[in-house]
């Protein structure tokens, strides 16, 4: 059986037809998988296998460690979502409850290349002028 | 701990339907709080091909807590019922366009145009206009560029960051001494300070502000300046009697000096008062055949939700009379 509800399987489905470009995740666990590394490697599999617009790249976080530095990766599981660039959006721990919701939108979004944000958000965004590290911590309770 | 779940809550992924370019609709309709809901929901009820053009849902309903006048209900949370006005629009299946801010409306042979600034044009036969208000601003140096960084229109929202912080708050009627109890609640150390001689807010109010002996009330002073460079660090404020200048070091401020009526969209089509607000009859008509305003962008005095609510109803059955009678539906 698999994470995914058969009822929330069709729905993504539909929801992906409207990914017009391609979207990579790449998610570093190990190989020893830990409780939470071995459910979110689980279900991005199958949301990768939902749509051809949606690959999947396994990293192994100790052999791989040059390209955990790249993407600054320090801590698994770490799921990161890419589109025609990286966009710096990166899931530490499994994204279940309301950010299994989250890590969807975001897949749409960068399928479609569209934040969906307002023109007077992305005015004001477009004036940030050096780097911003946002980190938003959540708890699954 | 429970092992989270991977379930999709499917209300987030919705699909609007957009209005269209190349429709002309019965009824456009422009905003998104209490008048202009009720608006779409009566229109929706009477069949009429209506869009909504709006910039959110809720308007100045997500803006306060807990609301007490609300027939029905002894108090409801004030996001719930903007929830529920908006999930009552949706279940209608109207074309909506959110995150949309209009810039003009036009009128070329009877047909209305709504340009928004996405760079897209509207149609309809009719238009109601019902876009509420704003917080007005002080209008002086050092504003601008503080909003949301120490400068606050909404204490709603922003009041809990102050805790046990000093804060100003401009303004001397109630909505300012609202906005007082909000920043006592959280322990904020606050000033106030009143342009107008004598207080205006209700004398329960003020009691109640004055009661919790955290609270230094200056009486017809004027605003100055703003200080601060990344975040604000003070205010200069003006005794009008006496014309002398005196420094507030604070960690915020927050502006509740009234608002202002959102019509610069019709101001080159409609009627306005001196204050800019849409010129209404009883029927929300304006002096435009087939322009109907509602809520609080109109002349309508008493800006509260129910009487809102109730003119966005008026307005959507004047627009239906309107297009019978001049037989488009």
């Amino acid at each position: 059986m698999g994470m995914l509800k058969e009822e929330d399987r069709k729905k993504l489905i539909d929801l992906f037809k409207a990914i017009k470009n391609q979207v990579k995740i790449i998610f570093f666990t190990q190989e020893m998988e830990c409780m939470y590394c071995s459910a979110t490697h689980d279900v991005l599999e199958e949301i990768s296998s939902i749509s051809d617009k949606v690959a999947l790249e396994v990293h192994d976080f100790v052999t791989d460690a040059e390209l955990a530095k790249k993407y600054g990766v320090d801590k698994i599981p770490a799921t990161i979502l890419i589109g025609e660039k990286d966009y710096g959006i990166h899931f530490y721990g499994v994204p279940g409850g309301y950010e299994f919701n989250v890590l969807i939108q975001n897949i749409l979004n960068i399928g479609k290349r569209d934040a969906e944000l307002s023109n007077d958000v992305l005015a004001e965004l477009n004036k940030v002028d050096q780097p911003v590290h946002l980190q938003v911590l959540i708890s699954p309770t | 701990m429970d092992f989270p779940d991977f379930s999709l809550d499917s209300s987030l992924f919705e699909e609007v339907k957009k209005p269209k370019n190349d429709e002309t609709y019965d009824s456009i309709i422009i905003g998104g709080g209490p008048a202009a809901m009720t608006a779409a929901v009566y229109a929706s009820r009477k069949m009429m091909n209506i869009s909504i053009i709006t910039k959110d849902f809720g308007g100045q309903v997500r803006e306060t807590s807990e609301i007490e006048n609300w027939i029905g209900f002894q108090n409801i949370n004030a996001k719930d019922l903007a929830d529920s006005f908006e999930e009552h629009v949706k279940s209608f299946d109207v074309p909506i366009c959110l995150n949309c801010n209009v810039l003009e409306v036009t009128i070329e042979d009877h047909i209305f145009k709504v340009l928004t600034d996405d760079g897209n044009g509207y149609s309809g036969h009719s238009v109601i206009f019902a876009t509420g208000k704003r917080h007005r601003p002080l209008g002086i140096p050092g504003e601008k560029g503080l909003v949301g960084r120490g400068l606050a229109y909404c204490a709603t929202c922003d009041a809990p960051f102050y805790k046990g912080k000093k804060v100003v708050v401009a303004g001397g009627g109630n909505s300012a001494f609202t906005t007082a109890m909000d920043l006592t609640k959280v322990g904020a150390e606050l000033t106030m300070v009143n342009f107008i001689k004598g207080w205006q807010a209700d004398e329960s109010l003020q009691e109640r502000v004055k009661s919790t002996g955290n609270t230094t009330l200056l009486d017809y002073y004027e605003f100055v300046r703003i200080e601060g460079k990344d975040k604000v660090t003070g205010v200069i404020i003006k005794d009008r009697d006496k014309g002398e200048e005196k420094k507030i070091t604070a960690d915020g401020v927050f502006v509740e000096i009234g608002l202002l009526p959102n019509s610069d969209p019709v101001k080159n089509l409609a009627e306005l008062n001196t204050q800019g607000e849409v010129v209404v009859d009883c029927l929300c008509r304006t002096n435009v055949e087939g322009l109907f305003g509602a809520g609080d962008v109109t002349t309508v005095p008493h800006k509260q939700i129910v009487i809102s609510a109730g003119e966005g109803a008026k307005a959507a059955l004047s627009a239906y009379n309107y297009l019978i009678n001049n037989n488009i539906i």
